[in-house]
């Protein structure tokens, strides 16, 4: 049976698994780069100039890391609300811990750019 | 948060001993980690806003053997909550509820092919001869 349900709801129950395709394709590759296929017998540690390296060889991985920003904070701090929400918490607590993921949602996005203008 | 919820939810994982609340379980587990995960990666990486000579510093300290074991586990709780969560959405988008517990055993035994991959790959970090001398 189909009903209609909160608009809200719906629309992060969607997100959520758009942002959890996007973010399996990114971290697919995140991993090859930086984690699986960096070869520390040849090229070291990874530091400010591997990075700068990585990031300056295409304007597509630049594009698809500012993406990661924004998607990676949504999907983890709407997956620890749904953890959340299945408690059912009092209507003023919720409300609270929604306000104070947002404010960090937009604090961990905002640090997150900052970084990457810094590497770009 | 009501105590009481969280035994029941406790109570529940116990008496229904079955794929599907295993691996909500494990969703939950590795998602929880994650997201703790996400807050030191930026407390590491953001150090570039200081400079290449904090962020050169702060990212040699999470580069030795030790932190080449946590990597394993950092890896394995990714590829389980990927796998994990492609089976939800495959169930969600297409129906494929009743076949959710053969996509499991499909997903399992994915899992075990990326991590035998996944540890020859990091084999060399194993080593402390392969890092520069003084860290």
């Amino acid at each position: 049976m189909v009903v209609k349900t909160s608009s809200q709801s719906m629309w992060t129950w969607m997100f959520q698994r758009l942002s959890g395709l996007f973010l399996g394709f990114f971290l697919v590759t995140h991993l090859n780069v930086h984690h699986l296929f960096h070869d520390i017998t040849s090229t070291g540690l990874i530091n400010f100039d591997t990075v700068r390296t990585n990031l300056a060889s295409s304007g597509f991985w630049k594009v698809y890391y500012s993406l990661f920003v924004p998607f990676v904070v949504f999907h983890a701090l709407n997956g620890l609300w749904a953890i959340i929400a299945d408690y059912r918490i009092p209507g003023k607590l919720s409300i609270l811990i929604k306000a104070v993921f947002c404010i960090f949602a937009a604090a961990l996005i905002i640090t997150g750019f900052f970084t990457l203008k810094n590497l770009f | 948060m009501s105590n009481n919820k969280l035994q029941e939810t406790i109570r529940d994982a116990a008496l229904n001993k079955n794929i599907g609340s295993f691996s909500y379980w494990l969703h939950r587990l590795t998602g929880i980690g994650l997201a703790v995960y996400l807050l030191m990666h930026t407390f590491v990486l953001s150090s570039a806003i200081s400079g290449e000579a904090v962020f050169n510093d702060r990212m040699g300290a999470v580069q030795s053997p030790f932190f080449a074991v946590l990597e394993i586990f950092l890896i394995a709780g990714v590829f389980i909550h990927m796998l994990n969560g492609l089976r939800i959405t495959l169930a969600d988008f297409f129906g494929w509820s009743r076949m959710h517990k053969s996509i499991f055993w499909i997903i399992a035994i994915i899992f075990i092919a990326l991590m035998i991959i996944t540890i020859l790959l990091i084999w060399p970090k194993f080593n402390p001869a392969n890092y520069p001398v003084g860290g």
